[in-house]
């Protein structure tokens, strides 16, 4: 109480030292969230990919892009070291993608329930309702991920349109925190009907509508090497390119990793800046209290007490500039998100480990400040201290 | 029994690197347990250097001319470390100052509590202590005020109470009156001889008052960094030695 008190002994000083810190833990939650939801992104995307070869039309990537045909499953299954082989359709939610997102698009998503024989281990929880099932085909039915489901205000029994067509909600998907969040899975029928009336009239009439397929999905066998496999592929078939767990890593883990570190730099720069403000208020409040010092001293503390009410005060100081800026920073990234949920644009996820982790570093950074005046103020003579004026 | 002894007590102080001041020239002083004893004498005589050394606040010089020795209680301190010595006037003496020295942010309670935290005495039984010194100094209405809001006199009883808290054996007051009245001023000095007579406490004290040092037992009298002379209470000198100040 009584180190408390000492800091209301300045407060407009206090004040812009706590705003000081306050800004750079509420710039380092911020920029913490964007990369904690930048890196839930990339570890969806890095953990579904990993044990697959996804198969794209040449000059596509990640199933979207050309058209390929569902016949190419017979060209692909007997293959060496081909397990299972899944055609599916993925097309954008909507053609007017707005502006740059973050994150990943919405997509519609279709295939045939159960095509993957059980060997799909990327596991989805549903929130309400039901996954997809065979005897779905034919119907227009749809699973929301659940960042669609809260855009379109959607439960279980509501009937959505997608693409000018209209879905019955089956299912709503719990938050995965990566690409199915923002996705619609419909049965692989209903999917190439929404695909064909996307295509030039002219491309469409060449193509039967029910063996379109964008991307395929290949499970190799287990204990066999996706790299091998994905080789095979693009030495057997013509017109396609593969792309493997290692790839997407490459391609999407090393750019987002620079992102982080840029992000995660800007916080820690405010952070520094904030942690020399603290030295200069400690450092100005030592000198305006080397009398004070100087009784202590004289009356019997010790150097060691000196130094640890100095640094305990400087640590406080970080503590409540810490809390602050979480709190601010919690403000921001919530309504960051809400106003980004009507986009299905989430740039923000706080987790538990970066609060306490801005909070903690804030503090530390606190007391680490206050070691240069407190030592300082402990090398004070009592006496030269006393006649201080 | 001679509670405070010092022999070869000398103190030279930088200014800077060519202009050195010689505070003490070699005093040798030794101060009886339950005396109350003032040091007087000019600015610049070498009084609250010496009141520094037999507090423990600064160390003697150890190494020019014979080694210095002090005692307290029969125990060497000229060469104790930093620590040590905080330690010894955490837990054995008591100061008071003249510019009363409390800490503004505390109030009358938390200021004479500090010295019971500092001596390793904590909780109800600091609280107990502070409000009982706070009682006899005749401030026991004014614990909880802050520094500001009590005048000089309240202040310097305050502080007086903060030096009897943790009852030490030894009070040393650079000159306790210096900022007050006459009114005042005999207010505390009659407060620091009743401690003196009731709980045997030696007192030294600085001061440049010769009231004061009339109301002590002795008068330590110096000049140039050594002492001149020692006179009794009443005023008559007892020995003229030069160096060597012998109680009454």
């Amino acid at each position: 109480m009584r180190l408390v008190r000492d800091l209301g002994r300045r407060k407009l000083r206090s004040t812009l030292t706590i705003t000081g810190i306050m800004i750079g833990i509420m710039a380092l939650v911020v920029f913490g969230s964007m990369a904690n939801k930048i890196d839930a992104l990339v570890k969806g995307g890095s953990d579904y990919y990993k044990d697959k070869i996804t198969v794209s039309a040449k000059g596509g990537f990640m199933g979207l892009g050309g058209v390929l045909s569902t016949r190419m499953v017979a060209q692909i299954s007997p293959l060496k070291g081909v397990d299972v082989v899944v055609p599916g359709v993925s097309m954008l939610l909507s053609d007017e993608v707005s502006g740059v997102s973050m994150g990943t698009p919405s997509m519609i998503q279709g295939s045939v329930a159960n095509a993957d024989q059980g060997r799909e281990k990327f596991a989805m929880h549903y929130a309400t309702g039901r996954a997809l099932l065979p005897s779905d085909e034919g119907s227009n039915v749809v699973v929301l991920g659940s960042d669609l489901a809260r855009q379109k205000k959607a439960k279980v029994g509501d009937t959505v349109t997608l693409r000018n067509v209209d879905f019955k909600v089956v299912g709503i998907l719990e938050p995965t925190l990566t690409a199915p969040d923002n996705s619609a899975m419909v049965p692989m029928v209903a999917a190439q009907e929404l695909y064909v009336k996307t295509l030039p009239a002219l491309v469409a009439d060449k193509l039967n509508t029910y063996e379109i397929a964008t991307g395929l999905v290949v499970y190799p066998k287990p204990g066999t090497d996706p790299e091998a496999v994905a080789n095979e592929i693009d030495a057997k078939v013509a017109g396609i390119s593969t792309m493997t767990g290692k790839d997407f890593d490459q391609q999407i883990g090393a750019a987002t990793s620079m992102l982080n570190a840029i992000l995660i730099g800007i916080g820690l720069l405010s952070l520094i800046i904030g942690g020399l403000s603290v030295i200069n208020t400690m450092a100005m409040s030592v000198a305006e209290r080397t009398r004070e010092i100087g009784i202590k001293r004289a009356i019997g503390a010790s150097r060691w007490r000196i130094r640890r009410e100095i640094v305990i005060e400087s640590a406080i100081i970080g503590l409540i500039g810490g809390l602050l800026g979480l709190a601010l920073g919690f403000v921001i990234t919530t309504m960051g998100n809400d106003a980004g949920r009507e986009s299905s644009t989430i740039l923000f996820d706080l987790t538990f480990g970066t609060a306490f982790s801005s909070v903690a570093f804030a503090t530390i950074l606190g007391a680490a400040a206050g070691f240069v005046p407190a030592w300082s103020a402990s090398r004070l003579d009592p006496v030269t201290a006393l006649r201080y004026e | 029994m001679a509670i405070l002894e010092g022999r070869n007590l000398r103190k030279t102080y930088r200014l800077s690197r060519k202009n050195t001041v010689e505070a003490l020239k070699g005093v040798e002083v030794v101060i009886e347990k339950g005396e109350m004893v003032a040091i007087m004498g000019p600015s610049g005589s070498g009084k609250s250097t010496l009141m520094h050394i037999l507090g423990l606040l600064h160390a003697p010089d150890p190494n020019h001319g014979p080694a210095p020795e002090l005692y307290i209680g029969g125990e060497n301190m000229a060469s104790l470390s930093d620590n040590a010595r905080t330690k010894i006037r955490a837990r054995r003496m008591g100061f008071v100052f003249q510019d009363f020295n409390l800490v503004p942010t505390l109030t009358a309670l938390e200021n004479v509590t500090l010295a019971c935290d500092y001596a390793g005495i904590g909780g109800k039984q600091a609280k107990q202590a502070g409000v009982a010194a706070l009682a006899l100094v005749g401030l026991a209405d004014r614990a909880d005020h802050k520094p500001s809001e009590l005048s000089g006199g309240e202040q310097q009883r305050v502080a007086v109470a903060r030096a009897l808290v943790n009852k030490p054996e030894i009070i040393l007051a650079d000159e306790p009156t210096g900022n007050l009245d006459s009114e005042r001023s005999a207010e505390i000095l009659a407060l620091l001889r009743q401690f003196n007579r009731e709980h045997g406490q030696t007192i030294v004290l600085v001061t440049h008052d010769s009231e004061v040092g009339e109301a002590c037992d002795r008068v330590i009298r110096m000049r140039d960094g050594r002492i001149r002379t020692a006179i009794t209470g009443a005023g008559a000198p007892v020995m003229a030695a030069p160096a060597v100040a012998v109680p009454a």
